[in-house]
């Protein structure tokens, strides 16, 4: 009977915070200073200065559309993240900077896609972060802090060496253009093509690819830095000026016209964030689009049949954030013996794989990951191989399907990889 | 002295009322083949629940009455000139008229539930608007009054309402709120939950905006009959293999998912200016808000009046109202048009 006392006297002992309605103190039963810390004064000063996220921040409605479309919502996790509750908290004062939900999206703007009054969450998002990273107002996980720190120092997150980024294309033989020839089309490969395992393979797919179209083209190699989109996204804007400067002065002595990113993130940044609207001379496309277009005409022959069940996971920052999601599927039905069957979630719907807004850089405990969702969905079409065209889609999938026995016979693979698949004898 | 009266809703022909009383010859012109409106398919109108049908009924009776009202149905203007501070109006009919002053009260439209798209409207048949769902309540209607499931024609136990559709929403460009959705969707609960005590209602809302006398009072009422709101808007309904529509939202002030399984889903449609708001501002010279509605020249001082000398605004077109504050305009505008003609007069 013990323990029944013990609530009975945690009831009745009413705290005060200060609170008042009508003139009366408003007296709560629980203790709430845990949840009211400092850094909610100082969020709301930074709002202030902030206009356009603070209006944002104001006039949500919250209707709460946006919480059914997120796909973090679709986790079963204790104190699941909602777009809506974050504003409302956010308005109250009552954001908790020190825990972790500050760090649960992954900007696929599911949110801002449903939202009756466009309101852009990403960019409070984003704006919050840069007060932890600058002001240091909360809690930054740790591997980000090291992958933050090596993106500033060795412009890659993972601590590799900067001249070693064009490495992979020297075992291929492949002729790269010179300095001279300044038509030259420019393939920005990005930090996971250059240094990781799988992703080194897209990018050798995708040069055989443009070699065997007869597609000259042009990398950056050790000049190239890291495009700084997830750096842009979890709130490190110096870092990301830096990145910004160091590319866009690498495109300038090239004297390039023509940018084919192999990862829609660098599309999406390099389109949007580098250049004023004043400067915007370049032509910046993912490849998805470059192999769309030597597919339809007719350019590479493909006469390998591949005869498998595929299904295409669309990356947000294709699908949502650029509306290119017909292309991809176009190449596919291109490719001989080849079913496509869809997911649940497809298209503009699809589910984020967890790793952009910096997700990528996070541990997520099994069962709390993204692209866990996408597997299961996945499951139900009974594909042999899931393509995806984004080399982050790739290795958050990867990473998940990996050490689990459910998902670890699905094949996992970028669209260049499989079109690899038919040309080659 | 000759009035023109652009629509022959209850504004319209409230309007035509007040000014025959005045002396002055109002001529009505209808669009459509039948004039009084869009209340006039309505059974029960809030907040009193009287039928609209007969409100209706007894404004024609009125008007047929007086001896100097002209309606003409089935005719639209063609062309509007000034000449010598007269209008001249061409009719589809044929006919040209001269007025002194044209009073516009051409109402609203109601939006178009397929813009809304997760919604599921015309592609699934058990997601229907409220305005066909008044047409089911309504016992002379074509169902008697019985709810009925358009897919298979059984009875509709579990309804649910979502508000606001079309309205509040800066995506499809109505940022603005309809002002009366919010009660007649409560008056459509009440009138199901005292048809079927079995029927359940669920209303998906955002805020509930009954603003009017005693509309607060009905949304009291509703809930008193069990009619359950949950605050939160409808992220998408899906359809499931027996015809029920799957509806998801966020209850919003519990901060968890629901998720609810419907015989019927009634979307509370918002409201739209005119069909043919654009061709008349360009015909008569009026300006129209960001919302598409138009513009009166003072909206305190001067509401009816426009920048246009001798044209004047009435109703809806200004902005939506209820029923009620429709007719008070055609009463207020009449007293302007009036005031207006007798100084026009004594300046000649």
């Amino acid at each position: 009977m013990a323990g029944q006392d013990y609530k009975k006297g945690v009831s009745e002992a009413k705290l005060d915070y200060g609170w008042r309605f009508q003139g009366k103190p408003v007296l709560l039963h629980d203790d709430i200073s845990t949840i009211v810390d400092e850094s909610s004064h100082l969020m709301q000063m930074a709002l202030t200065q902030m206009s356009k996220e603070y209006f944002s921040v104001e006039r949500c409605l919250q209707c709460g559309m946006c919480a059914e479309a997120c796909p973090n919502t679709m986790l079963n996790m204790n104190g699941r993240f909602s777009p809506r509750e974050f504003i409302q908290k956010l308005r109250l004062g009552l954001l908790d900077f020190s825990g972790e939900d500050l760090w649960f999206c992954t900007n696929c703007g599911s949110c801002e896609s449903v939202c009756p009054y466009e309101i852009s969450f990403i960019d409070v998002m984003t704006d919050l972060r840069n007060l932890v990273i600058e002001r240091g107002a909360g809690y930054l996980p740790h591997s980000l802090k090291s992958a933050i720190f090596s993106t500033a120092n060795y412009k890659n997150p993972w601590m590799e060496d900067p001249g070693k980024r064009g490495d992979w294309i020297k075992t291929l033989n492949i002729p790269i253009l010179t300095k001279d020839n300044t038509n030259a089309m420019l393939l920005f490969v990005g930090c996971l093509p250059s240094y990781d395992e799988h992703g080194k393979n897209v990018a050798k797919a995708a040069a055989q690819l443009l070699n065997k179209a007869g597609i000259s083209f042009d990398i950056l190699g050790e000049k190239e830095a890291c495009c700084g989109d997830s750096i842009l996204r979890v709130g490190d804007y110096k870092t990301f000026e830096q990145l910004k400067t160091i590319n866009k002065r690498s495109f300038k002595e090239r004297g390039i016209k023509n940018i084919y990113t192999l990862s829609p993130h660098c599309f999406d940044v390099i389109t949007n964030h580098y250049f004023e609207k004043h400067e915007d001379t370049f032509s910046v496309a993912p490849f998805v689009l470059l192999l769309h277009e030597i597919l339809t005409k007719s350019r590479l022959k493909i006469d390998k049949p591949i005869n498998k069940i595929v299904t295409f996971h669309d990356p947000c920052f294709l699908s949502k954030h650029n509306h290119i999601t017909s292309e991809p599927r176009e190449i596919l039905k291109i490719l001989p013996g080849i079913e496509l069957r869809e997911m649940e979630h497809h298209g503009s719907k699809s589910i984020c794989c967890g790793g952009g807004g910096g997700g990528i850089w996070l541990d997520r405990k099994k069962g709390e990951r993204l692209a866990e969702i996408r597997l299961r969905e996945v499951l139900k079409t009974k594909a042999d191989i899931l393509v995806t065209a984004c080399p982050l889609c790739l290795s958050m999938l990867e990473d998940a399907a990996k050490n689990d026995n459910r998902f670890n016979h699905i094949e996992i693979m970028d669209i260049c990889e499989l079109v690899m698949k038919g040309v080659e004898q | 002295m000759k009035v023109l009266i652009l629509g022959g809703g209850i504004t319209g022909l409230r309007a035509a009322l007040a000014l025959s009383e005045f002396d002055i010859e109002p001529i009505v012109v209808e669009k459509s083949s039948e004039s009084g409106g869009k209340v006039k398919g309505y059974a029960k109108v809030f907040p009193d629940f009287r039928s609209g049908r007969n409100l209706v009924k007894n404004l024609i009776d009125s008007v047929r009455n007086s001896s100097n009202i002209t309606v003409f149905e089935d005719s639209t203007v063609t062309d509007a000139r000034k000449n010598n501070g007269t209008h001249i109006v061409s009719l589809s009919n044929g006919k040209i008229i001269e007025a002194d002053a044209i009073v516009l009260a051409c109402g609203f439209e109601v939006f178009d539930a397929t813009r809304q798209a997760e919604y599921g409207y015309s592609v699934y048949p058990n997601v229907i608007t409220s305005v066909e769902l008044e047409s089911f309540l309504d016992p002379e209607g074509a169902t008697k009054g019985k709810l009925i499931r358009p897919s298979d024609g059984k009875a509709a136990k579990r309804i649910a309402i979502i508000f606001c559709v079309g309205s509040r929403n800066v995506k499809i460009g109505n940022p603005y709120c309809s002002r009366i959705c919010c009660s007649y969707s409560t008056k459509q609960a009440i009138e199901i939950r005292e048809n079927d005590e079995e029927a359940s209602v669920t209303c998906f809302y955002m805020d509930i905006r009954t603003y009017g006398r005693g509309f607060e009072e009905m949304y009291q009422y509703a809930q008193e009959l069990g009619v359950k709101y949950i605050r939160g808007r409808v992220s998408e309904c899906s359809i499931l293999p027996d015809g029920n529509v799957q509806v998801r939202a966020e209850n919003t002030l519990l901060g968890k998912p629901v998720q609810g399984i419907f015989d019927l889903v009634s979307l509370s449609v918002g409201m739209m200016p005119c069909a043919d708001a654009v061709e008349l501002a360009e015909m008569f010279g009026i300006e129209r808000g960001k919302d598409g509605f138009f513009l009166p020249a003072d909206e305190d001082i001067f509401p009816h009046d426009t920048s246009r000398e001798g044209v004047f605004l009435a109703g809806s077109i200004t902005g939506l109202k209820p029923i009620r504050d429709c007719l008070l305009d055609g009463v207020s505008v009449g007293g302007r048009v009036a005031s207006y003609l007798k100084n026009l007069y004594k300046s000649r």
